[in-house]
């Protein structure tokens, strides 16, 4: 029993040796090989985004990895920006970019801020890159202080309202889209009585809005002036925060709103359950409207003006700084923000252009939405709205400022919070959160 | 090694392949000597070093680390640069801005505690008293029982989280047949956290209950004969065979359990959705946790985050002193 | 690593008590069938959530949020699968799943074969300090990484492994819980003489190490892989902090994206999350009775 006999002992060694190895290869061998290439010379470029973009659905991956075949494109999405952006403003520090990184205009200024600037490259010099094509202000918005633009603008969200013209017809309210528009022009506060009127014979179970909040960030988001003045955080003196909140604490009173929470779960689940009416659609938006109510509700949406308009949301490509590939990503990026690209997507899921020079493009202006309306002259509409956007003040806070906020009127909404408990709330939540 | 202890059989040079032969040089002898003394003396210093380097690299200096940062004003996205405040960020956290979100979150970890240990410990206590009878498909319960457990976090989350989503969740559909709800689970603070404590306890329960039978089996037969011969029903010998045989058992668990729910993140944080992050819209099921990783990972403040984990390595020490004293006094009583 | 080699009958040693033969205390009653009853639903309750996974993962994004909601599996497990499969996190769940396996091995490795040294020592070995230094080991126990992660994060970012599956594994080379378990279980299944004949027969420690105390420590250390295992493979916090929206993801932070609005379809969600537990699902119908004697096992000594 105690005598050991060598032949085990070698067996015993050996099998030490392996399984020591094994350790050694399991440390050594998982590191992340993502962007970096592989043996046959093929690069794979990752694309970190959020919503949806529209690159896949309007195939530019597949044409650019055609026209460049030493490249792979993978992307890497997340539905919902603000949990992007938690994990992205987290590798920023950390690392384990991916080669290209979207950013939303509420970040841009963080971005372009001397916290995180130097974690971008400079994209103006990129192959194919014309200042000119751009939308100035957009243009304007990527740049930091010392001249660098670290971010190419992809699209802008001129507002419009996307509408159920069943449910409008069944709640006895005008269906066509002009007569639709006509109902709100000019004052959001229209919006919400519209609301009201639709709620007094609306079909059971449905709502006039989907989310105050949504309501909320269109009225700040059609004002000039919004949580920014000259460079300082002044919400709590923004006249436009103050009517939106008001609106928002009328629809929410009224019960026009059904209290999603957007872009969470549930909120895709009832565009196809149709439970309301109406949501404030960006152009960004329409790709979410289609893909979430389903092919089941082809041609019930229908698309009218804005009580006012205005710029929700809109977005930029970056290429991160400590990306393996920067001259490939540069490349890359420089041409899915091109007039033609853009124009692409565009017609795929309606992202407007921010690349004025898309505009001109045959098939943009004239473009129409064969799922919403149908037929839907969303070209025309959004194009014309997209020229004419005054952009407002923007600081590097208003993410979190617009996250907080949504999250106030959510807690009239959801949690039965009275108005002021709500604003105090939100109070609360912006001061604790700004050292 | 293990000559030390017995010397004499060592010496005992009835094998000869241990003694070298009388004719060789001493040299390698010395060596071969020195050798063994290292062997001796060094080798459970050897073998312990892992874990105390791991230990040191990854334990002990992290957590005084963190007590360096919670003294300062870190920025998530320059975490090299730090600046001395003091004591701001634990004022923050017990008096100024956060204050309010703190004691919310330690009340929160709190109730959440109660609710997802206690019923779990007493149904896992009552199966494994079941389970100790003589059964049918006893492997099949047992391990069905167990099932959960290999169950991660979030996947058990993401659906416990669509049976309580208010579009279409199946607990509204069940509170429908009883004419009841539609209930809005993850706004309401009580409903949020008892959905919260139903993820803990289904995914804890059979474990508890398997440790607990363990120890029931280890208890002697005989307490059990010599309780029905004094007239004891079942119920009795449960009550007073049993529990009182379990008390070390039930008292680790209930630590196991309570350090637990102190450090609950993955299930609140999932739950959320969204805003998952701050322990939902109203931080109705924050906990210490989350709070500490919305301060530091969602707000970029590092240092304050590191006041909440200090903050909450306090709160172990003193649950550690309370365990002791309570251990003392068992001790005692016994 | 040979069938020859002497184990003792480590099981009944390890309960820690000598009187653990004497057990089944209740087992003389056969249970009524209330008791199978009350069990019975206590193992439908276990039960049921896993199954009406593999319901919703085999539905659509309309029919899994139905009402009354789907109680049979529809015909979409495939598609929903597949589709998980190809673009959960960017690069996939295939990723994920190697990427947790790679992660949880290599700490199930090292965790036990650290621990089996460690425990070796301080149930066997005399050296000085060994009583303080236990008592740290123990002491450690209840100290969570939780508190530890802010400087973790800020070490890793300086040690350039954010996102390497490095930073997920360093930290946890070795548990106290580990140590402990192996010291409890070789303090009673290793007897001393075994350990003086090898040292009579000459063998050094190392050899001692490998020829003795492995072997006679292979059913704890299945136990202790298994567990550890399991633990790796599911842990939370530190991975969403490092890994987070990575392309490189392991299965919880693959699963946390999904959850935190990375999809729009429930169907899609479960089917992430049945892929995510199934690996886990299919080791336990293969071992389950090792774990759960595991579990009773390392419990007892508490």
């Amino acid at each position: 029993m105690s005598r050991l006999s060598l032949p085990r002992a070698r067996s015993g060694s050996a099998a030490l040796v392996s399984a020591v190895a094994a350790l050694a290869l399991a440390l050594t061998g998982c590191s992340s090989d993502e962007g970096s290439a592989s043996a046959d010379g093929k690069i794979t470029l990752t694309v970190g985004t959020f919503g949806t973009f529209g690159y896949k659905e309007a195939g530019l991956y597949d044409a650019y990895m055609k026209q460049n075949p030493g490249i792979t494109i993978k992307e890497n999405p997340t539905t919902v920006e603000g949990n992007y952006w938690t994990a992205l403003q987290t590798r920023l520090s950390g690392g384990g970019l991916d080669d290209v990184q979207a950013l939303e205009v509420a970040r841009i200024s963080l971005a372009t801020s001397e916290d995180l600037a130097d974690a971008f490259v400079d994209l103006s010099d990129a192959p194919g890159v014309d200042k000119k094509d751009y939308l100035p202000w957009k243009w304007d918005q990527a740049t930091t202080a010392d001249g660098r633009t670290i971010g190419l603008g992809t699209d802008v969200g001129p507002m419009a309202i996307c509408y159920r013209q069943d449910l409008f017809k069944a709640a006895g309210l005008p269906s066509d889209p002009e007569s639709v528009g006509k109902l709100w022009a000019g004052d959001w506060a229209k919006f919400v009585e519209v609301g009201k009127q639709y709620q007094a014979k609306a079909p059971k179970g449905t709502a006039f809005m989907d989310s105050a909040s949504g309501l909320f960030n269109a009225v700040v988001s059609s004002s000039p002036v919004q949580y920014y003045k000259d460079g300082k955080l002044a919400y709590k003196d923004s006249a436009s925060v103050r009517t939106a909140w008001d609106l928002a604490v009328k629809a929410v009173q009224g019960k026009t709103s059904q209290g999603l929470k957007m872009f969470d779960t549930p909120w895709q689940t009832a565009f196809s359950k149709s439970t309301f009416a109406t949501t404030v659609c960006p152009s960004w938006q329409q790709a979410n409207v289609q893909q979430f109510s389903g092919p089941g509700n082809k041609g019930k949406w229908n698309i009218a003006q804005p009580p006012a308009a205005g710029n929700w949301g809109g977005s930029f490509l970056a290429v991160p700084a400590s990306g393996k590939h920067v001259d490939e990503a540069k490349k890359l990026v420089a041409w899915l923000t091109a007039p033609e690209q853009q124009a692409k997507v565009f017609q795929k899921v309606g992202n407007i252009p921010a690349n004025q020079a898309a505009y001109d493009l045959p098939g943009v202006v004239g473009y129409k939405n064969a799922y919403i309306g149908p037929d839907a002259a969303t070209g025309l509409i959004f194009s014309t709205a997209a020229k004419s956007i005054k952009p407002a003040e923007t600081g590097p806070r208003a993410g979190d400022l617009t996250g907080a906020f949504s999250t106030g009127v959510l807690l009239m909404e959801q949690n039965g919070k009275t108005p002021e408990e709500a604003w105090n709330a939100t109070v609360r939540q912006i001061d604790s959160t700004i050292q | 090694m293990a000559s030390t202890t017995a010397p004499s059989r060592n010496g005992s040079a009835e094998r000869p392949d241990t003694q070298p032969p009388p004719a060789r040089p001493t040299g390698p002898s010395a060596w071969r000597s020195r050798l063994h003394r290292w062997d001796t003396k060094g080798t459970p210093y050897a073998l312990v070093a892992p874990f105390f380097l791991v230990f040191a690299a990854f334990g002990l200096f992290p957590l005084l680390y963190t007590g360096w940062l919670s003294f300062h004003r870190v920025s998530l996205y320059n975490v090299d640069r730090a600046e001395w405040v003091g004591l701001r960020n634990y004022e923050d956290l017990f008096t100024g801005q956060v204050s309010h979100y703190f004691w919310n979150a330690l009340l929160n970890t709190f109730t959440l505690g109660v609710l997802s240990t206690v019923p779990q410990l007493l149904i896992a206590l009552g199966l494994a008293h079941l389970l100790n009878y003589r059964l049918r498909a006893r492997g099949f319960l047992r391990t069905a029982l167990l099932a959960p457990y290999a169950t991660s976090v979030a996947a058990a989350t993401l659906v416990f989280a669509l049976i309580f989503s208010p579009e279409g969740g199946m607990a509204n559909w069940v509170l429908g047949l009883f004419g009841a709800g539609p209930l809005h689970w993850e706004a309401g603070r009580w409903s949020s956290q008892f959905a919260i404590s139903v993820i803990v306890t289904w995914r804890w329960t059979g474990y508890n209950a398997l440790i607990f039978l363990a120890a029931m089996q280890a208890v002697p037969r005989e307490l059990y004969e010599a309780a029905a011969l004094d007239g004891a029903n079942r119920w009795q010998q449960f009550l007073h065979v049993t529990i009182p045989a379990l008390r070390p058992t039930i008292l680790f668990t209930v630590i196991v359990s309570t350090i637990g729910a102190t450090q609950l993140f993955g299930e609140p944080y999932l739950f959320g959705g969204q805003s998952g992050h701050q322990g939902g819209t109203d931080h109705q099921y924050e906990t210490l946790g989350i709070l500490m990783y919305d301060q530091g990972f969602h707000s970029s403040m590092l240092g304050r985050a590191s006041a909440v984990a200090w903050t909450m390595f306090g709160l172990l020490l003193l649950i550690g002193l309370v365990n002791a004293l309570l251990t003392r006094r068992l001790r005692a009583s016994q | 690593m040979t069938t020859t080699t002497p184990v003792p009958h480590s099981r009944h040693r390890t309960a820690g008590r000598p009187s653990a033969r004497a057990g089944r205390a209740g087992g003389q009653h056969r249970a009524g069938p209330l008791a199978h009853i009350v069990l019975g639903l206590a193992a439908l309750a276990s039960l049921f959530p896993l199954y009406w996974t593999l319901v919703a993962a085999s539905t659509d994004s309309h029919a899994v949020v139905s009402s009354p909601p789907p109680m049979l599996p529809g015909g979409n497990l495939f598609k929903n699968l597949t589709y998980v499969w190809h673009n959960a996190g960017g690069r996939g769940m295939g990723v994920a799943l190697l990427n947790s396996t790679l992660v949880a091995g290599a700490v199930t490795v090292s965790t036990v074969t650290f621990s089996v040294l460690a425990g070796f020592a301080f149930a066997k070995l005399r050296f000085r300090g060994m009583k303080v230094l236990l008592g740290l080991v123990l002491s450690t126990l209840a100290v969570p990484a939780q508190l530890s992660v802010v400087p973790l994060f800020i070490l890793t970012k300086n040690l350039g492994l954010s996102n390497h599956l490095g930073a997920l594994i360093l930290p946890v080379l070795v548990t106290a819980f580990g140590v402990f378990f192996m010291r409890q279980f070789l303090s009673q299944a290793l007897p001393t003489e075994l350990l003086e004949a090898a040292r009579v027969d000459g063998a050094n420690s190392l050899r001692v190490i490998w020829h003795v105390v492995f072997p006679i420590a292979r059913p704890a250390m299945a136990v202790l892989g298994m567990l550890t295992f399991v633990q790796s493979w599911n842990d939370f916090l530190w991975p969403i902090i490092v890994m987070n929206g990575s392309t490189n993801p392991t299965v919880q932070v693959a699963l946390a994206g999904l959850g935190t609005g990375w999809s729009t379809d429930w169907s899609v969600i479960t089917a992430g999350a049945l892929m995510g537990t199934l690996p886990l699902l299919l080791v336990f119908a293969l071992f389950g009775r090792h774990v759960v004697g595991g579990i009773t096992q390392g419990a007892v000594k508490g």
